[in-house]
């Protein structure tokens, strides 16, 4: 769906993307997973054709590149900062972005309707988006992202500065996306949302992908071994092992086992592991 | 083209929640125009006196009686004072200037054609320069009535002559005081004949020169301003274009600064229906603007343009000019605040060079040179030529195309450098 072929991108001496080959599959949820910084952001805007790399290619599907109009009105955009006009409300923020995708007329209406009550804003439909709070704007940005039922949408770090009841909203919603078959790039740094949300991760940090995949098989080639965390005679025993109901028996054998818990590798010491480095430093 | 008529619906329905650019677009312009026109209204009740403190330090009959003349003037506001408080009032700011009336005054005055003439000192308040150059005509004006008054009687006149033939006589002998005094006994003797010309018609007073004051205009039955809104419309309405230009612009860098002009950037729209789109609703926002200050004015402040297509034209070239301006304004700056800061750092010298703020004739030559550069003057002429200047269709092209062209190049310019994101 979504291809990029050795595309490099900087801003001046910063290298914000270095040589990524990536390719998006239809209908999966893919996630880009790393640091602020990391060159996300930047990977999303050449998606969508806002920036041209210096290097290399974007492609979606066999269309071409997502700086023709033709090809862009496939594609909507959540971004990471929330573009909606204050001074419109809801209802016509919305009427306005489906004119810029194309809309017009009985479909126009059919689609703000539909949008709005995907993101549950119907009943706010007519209040402005200045009496919003962070999290409605948020689920808004989604509304106008989606309006025009795109093949392929960009969401930049969705889930910012959202209150969990609307966090929670906004991962359904992106579910029910893919279930509709449609094609989503998730940029996050929140490493329990990719891993929740998305099929497929790829993991960047300083403009490199450094690793793709499932998150079971990033885990496997990247993460630790599981660690059983066992309380016996008063002390906290903590066991790297593939075995841990084996661990325990053993462990249970020789002497009584007060408290124990089992400890899973995580995305974030994959990020460590590959990094050096935690995911929030 | 959709697509630009959304854009343009959007900016304008912006534009119309927004209170102050509002304010600023259609209420500050209106406040101007009918401000600047009651003061130009030409109501002579209504001018403003220059306030005067007079110091009669002479104190003869004949000081007396020119401080009463300028007390009795309907160009000053005047009270007697003596010289300490006199200039304590102008210090304070209470009063303009102080008009002193020297010891020796009436001795100079009864002196004709000889001697040092009667003098008058004027201390005034350093920062009421410009009215300097006023006081000092009023008063000449007001010398020269008293000379007319001192020459229209007859006897007054040859006692003035008789005193000064009387001082000639004892004065040292010299070619010049016997010229003088050859030229006063023959003033002497025409003033002691009967009061009747060459042509044997009774004389009337002196009077060194009448001034009649009358208006330009296209033919003696051609269109002249008919009250002085005809002439502050055209300024207020350019303050209107200023203030929703500003709005505009300004309105660019914010949608640049919130994300939301990135936005229509991933939009499957074009550079050109972006920059359209703007242009289309900052025309539309100042055809709206103009039409209804021009209706305003129309109804309530009776101005009757001599012609409503040429207004047409002159509002239209007025608004693609300053349309032009907005996309400069927009790139002034990153921020809405530096963008106002440099937009009003620019506009206001457009306007005050254009004769926005004051009239052109106040202000020094090469300043009026500079005018010509000024979008604003252009524009204030072609609304005027269309108003009451009696300006033919030939006579509109030199302003209307001015402005289309500084237009153009505007646009041009801060389309080249317009930047969607910070």
């Amino acid at each position: 769906m979504l291809k990029f072929a050795d595309v490099w991108k900087s801003y001046g001496n910063l290298t914000a993307v270095a040589g990524l080959f990536l390719e998006v599959r239809r209908g999966e949820i893919f996630g880009l997973l790393g640091p602020n910084g990391a060159g996300k952001s930047t990977t999303v805007h050449m998606a969508v054709g806002v920036l041209a790399p210096d290097k290399g290619t974007v492609t979606v599907d066999a269309l071409g590149t997502p700086s023709l109009p033709d090809v862009r009105v496939r594609i909507g955009v959540a971004p990471q900062a929330i573009s909606l006009y204050e001074s419109l409300t809801g209802e016509e923020n919305l009427a306005f972005f489906g004119r810029m995708y194309r809309l017009h007329g009985a479909r126009l209406r059919a689609r703000i309707n539909s949008a709005l009550q995907f993101v549950g804003l119907t009943d706010r439909k007519r209040d402005l988006i200045k009496t919003y709070s962070g999290g409605m704007k948020r689920r808004l940005n989604l509304a106008a992202a989606v309006l025009h039922e795109p093949e392929l949408i960009l969401l930049d770090e969705p889930s910012v500065g959202v209150d969990p009841q609307s966090r929670n909203l906004i991962f359904e919603n992106i579910l029910q996306l893919r279930s509709q078959g449609r094609t989503i790039v998730y940029t996050t740094h929140y490493m329990e949302e990719a891993e929740r949300l998305c099929d497929r991760v790829g993991i960047m940090d300083h403009g490199k992908l450094l690793a793709v995949g499932t998150v079971p098989e990033l885990l496997a080639q990247r993460g630790s071994k599981p660690e059983l965390v066992v309380e016996t005679n008063g002390k906290e025993v903590r066991l790297e092992t593939e075995d841990p109901l084996g661990e325990l028996n053993r462990l249970a054998a020789a002497g009584p086992v007060a408290n124990f818990r089992l400890e899973r590798p995580t995305l974030e010491q994959v990020f460590l592991n590959l990094t050096g480095r935690k995911l929030r430093d | 083209m959709l697509t630009i008529l959304a854009l343009a619906q959007k900016d304008l329905r912006i534009l119309v929640r927004y209170k102050s650019g509002i304010f600023f677009t259609l209420i500050w312009p209106l406040m101007i125009a009918v401000m600047f026109g009651a003061i130009f209204s030409g109501d002579s009740d209504r001018m403003a006196k220059i306030k005067v403190a007079i110091v009669d330090e002479d104190a003869t009959p004949d000081s007396s009686r020119f401080a009463e003349r300028l007390e009795k003037s309907s160009e000053f506001e005047a009270l007697r004072a003596n010289r300490e408080q006199g200039m304590t009032l102008v210090r304070k700011g209470r009063q303009t200037a102080v008009i002193l009336i020297p010891k020796g005054f009436s001795e100079a005055s009864s002196r004709l054609f000889y001697g040092t003439p009667p003098r008058v000192e004027v201390w005034i308040d350093p920062s009421r320069k410009a009215e300097a150059g006023m006081l000092q005509g009023l008063l000449q004006k007001q010398a020269a009535e008293r000379m007319q008054t001192l020459l229209s009687d007859r006897a007054g006149s040859r006692d003035m002559v008789s005193k000064a033939l009387d001082e000639i006589k004892t004065a040292p002998p010299s070619e010049g005081n016997a010229a003088l005094g050859r030229y006063l006994g023959e003033l002497d003797r025409f003033l002691g004949t009967p009061a009747q010309n060459a042509a044997g018609k009774q004389m009337g007073s002196w009077q060194p020169l009448e001034v009649t004051e009358k208006a330009i205009s296209a033919g003696p039955s051609g269109p002249h301003p008919r009250n002085s809104f005809e002439i502050t419309f055209p300024q207020g309405i350019l303050w209107g274009i200023i203030g929703c230009v500003m709005t505009f612009g300004i309105g660019i860098v914010s949608e640049r600064t919130h994300g939301t002009m990135a936005r229509l950037q991933m939009a499957p729209i074009s550079r050109f229906q972006l920059l359209a789109g703007k242009a289309l609703a900052c025309f539309a926002a100042l055809a709206v603007l103009q039409s209804g200050l021009f209706l305003i004015a129309r109804l309530i402040f009776h101005v009757r343009p001599q012609s409503w297509p040429l207004v047409f034209m002159a509002g239209f070239s007025a608004a693609a000019a300053f349309v032009g301006i907005m996309m400069l304004v927009s790139v002034l700056g990153k921020t809405e605040q530096a963008a106002a800061g440099a937009g009003w750092a620019v506009m206001m010298p457009v306007a005050m060079l254009g004769g926005g703020m004051i009239p052109l004739f106040y202000m020094p030559s090469w300043m009026a040179v500079a005018g010509n550069f000024s979008p604003a003057k252009w524009a204030i002429l072609a609304m005027e030529g269309a108003i009451w200047r009696g300006f033919s269709l030939q006579e509109m092209l030199l302003p209307c195309g001015i402005l289309l062209a500084s237009g153009a190049a505007c646009f041009l310019a801060g389309a080249r450098a317009f930047r969607p994101t910070s």
